[in-house]
């Protein structure tokens, strides 16, 4: 007999609401593979046991009433307060914006997502609950900071998982599993309760196994329906440089093959003043992120503290020049997003490194893996744009690989369409992949 | 100490937080690499990026 966790979230739902399968019996089903799984992968560090049977009793009949997900670190919950991947109690708990949407849909909020801390980083490495494994290699890092999201849908323990987006901190992880990972347009959902309020970057983020889920999931968040449409015959935009470039040949070749599958149009695109926009989104993080508390800064890995420490020195003239360039480049992008319907590049230079070594060699030379991820992601964030990563192949090591699509504002729908469409090209091939840890 | 470790001991203390050698020459060097990166701004002609308002959630409208 299939595990529940085994089925997509749509089968969940269904089988819910046919009654072939209790909501109660999903979440027990859930809470036992967390046990079991979990420990060897440290994605869910919080489970809610007694209070997620409390949460059946009182979930709406929405569409995903009875599904369990796990929440990220960053937003509140009316019993528990964000720490935001830390030992503090950062935002009191409450009900927050995003939390309210997916609960009004019957979501049973089964546990807290692990993540990095404070939302500094791209491994999922440095937390107050410890590293984040990837569900296809244990001493690999799972990406961030959103990794116990993605880990824990990668390694079936859920099926969808609230995440957050800053510069790329659900897409990345996607990547690095082999999941999807939706950030939304910024701003569209209340962001009260949310760390994201804090920044002019940050969208929630969706993850799950593939578009269907995710379109469930995304359409939950907005509250709004997103009906599915063909995917085909779409036009995309590649910007070679520094996009295409300088990643590793492996995930080039997936990615493209990926585009060759889909039969889309494809063209290359440049977008105006694109080589001043990792300055200004770096002038403007360093600006947003602030300086903790000593109390907070005191609880921080030497790594978070370091960044932000030499944050705290960067002159403030860079940002209103940042501001002037962000609204430019915004401009550009829109220009470019006539003549193509979404452009398209590698989620992650690579494929998640390992924990104790998280390096990357590419094109350019040897970089620690965080400042190519966030190149490959933060065009997106410093925007408002939505942007997915979806799975599309596997390394020879056996890691998988994602590719980026970035649309139009408010283009959440085309971009799942786009996914479910690269989904039927492959005949599922990767959708369908099972890690090692979910076996 | 450098002109570097005298700067940033000096902002830290204003801000209540101290720190050790070695994690002032991991911030040194951070530091320095986001400087470089940041003054590619210093370049760009203001002519030619006009301060504009945006509106992150939507399009940019038509100019």
């Amino acid at each position: 007999m299939t595990h529940p966790q085994d089925l997509t979230l749509r089968q969940q739902s269904e089988a819910i609401r046919r009654g072939d399968l209790s909501a109660k019996e999903l979440l027990e089903a859930t809470l036992e593979r967390l046990r079991d799984r979990d420990p060897a992968i440290n994605s869910t560090p919080v489970v809610f046991d007694e209070l997620s049977q409390v949460q059946i009793s009182q979930a709406p009949a929405g569409p995903l009433y009875g599904v369990p997900i796990t929440v990220k670190d960053m937003y509140a919950l009316p019993w528990r307060a964000a720490r935001n991947g830390t030992t503090l109690n950062l935002i009191p708990a409450g009900a927050s914006g995003p939390y309210r949407n997916l609960r009004d849909a019957g979501v049973i909020v089964v546990g807290i997502a692990n993540q990095h801390e404070l939302g500094i980083g791209s491994t999922g490495i440095y937390s107050a609950y410890g590293p984040v494994h990837n569900p296809w290699n244990p001493l690999r890092c799972a990406g961030g900071s959103s990794g116990g999201s993605a880990a824990g849908v990668a390694a079936r323990l859920v099926a969808g998982s609230l995440a957050s987006d800053s510069g790329g901190s659900t897409r990345i992880p996607a990547s690095f599993c082999g999941v999807v990972g939706l950030k939304l347009t910024y701003g569209s959902v209340p962001y009260d309760g949310y760390f994201g309020a804090a920044t002019t970057f940050s969208a929630p983020g969706l993850v799950a196994r593939d578009g269907g889920d995710a379109r469930m999931l995304t359409a939950a968040m907005l509250q709004r329906p997103l009906p599915q449409q063909s995917g085909s015959g779409l036009r995309v935009g590649l910007v070679r440089q520094p996009f295409w470039n300088d990643v590793d040949h492996e995930t080039a070749d997936a990615c493209t093959k990926a585009l060759t599958l889909a039969g889309w149009k494809v063209s290359e695109v440049k977008i105006d003043n694109l080589e001043l926009a990792g300055a200004a989104f770096l002038a403007r993080l360093i600006a947003e992120a602030g300086i903790p508390s000593p109390e907070v800064f005191a609880t921080l890995s030497e790594p978070t503290r370091a960044l932000l420490l030499a944050g705290m020195l960067a002159p403030a003239r860079f940002v209103p020049r940042a501001d002037r360039v962000r609204a430019a480049v915004r401009y550009s992008l829109a220009a470019a997003l006539e003549t193509v319907d979404f452009l398209a590049w590698p989620a992650t230079p690579s494929t998640a490194p390992t924990l104790d070594d998280p390096w990357v060699t590419l094109p350019s030379g040897r970089v620690l893996v965080d400042v190519p991820n966030v190149r490959q992601n933060s065009f997106a964030n410093l925007t408002g744009a939505p942007a997915i990563s979806i799975p599309v192949g596997l390394s020879d090591s056996q890691m998988p690989i994602g590719l980026q699509l970035l649309g139009p504002w408010g283009s959440e729908a085309r971009l799942l369409d786009a996914a479910e469409h690269i989904e039927r090209a492959s005949d599922r091939a990767f959708v369908n992949l099972v890690a090692p840890l979910a076996r | 100490m450098s002109n570097f470790e005298d700067w940033a001991r000096a902002t830290y203390l204003q801000a209540g937080i101290e720190v050790n050698n070695d994690e002032l020459a991991l911030v040194e060097m951070i530091y320095v690499s986001a400087l470089s990166q940041l003054e590619m701004l210093d370049r760009i002609d203001l002519e030619e990026f006009p301060a504009r308002g945006v509106d992150l959630r939507h399009a940019p409208k038509a100019t």
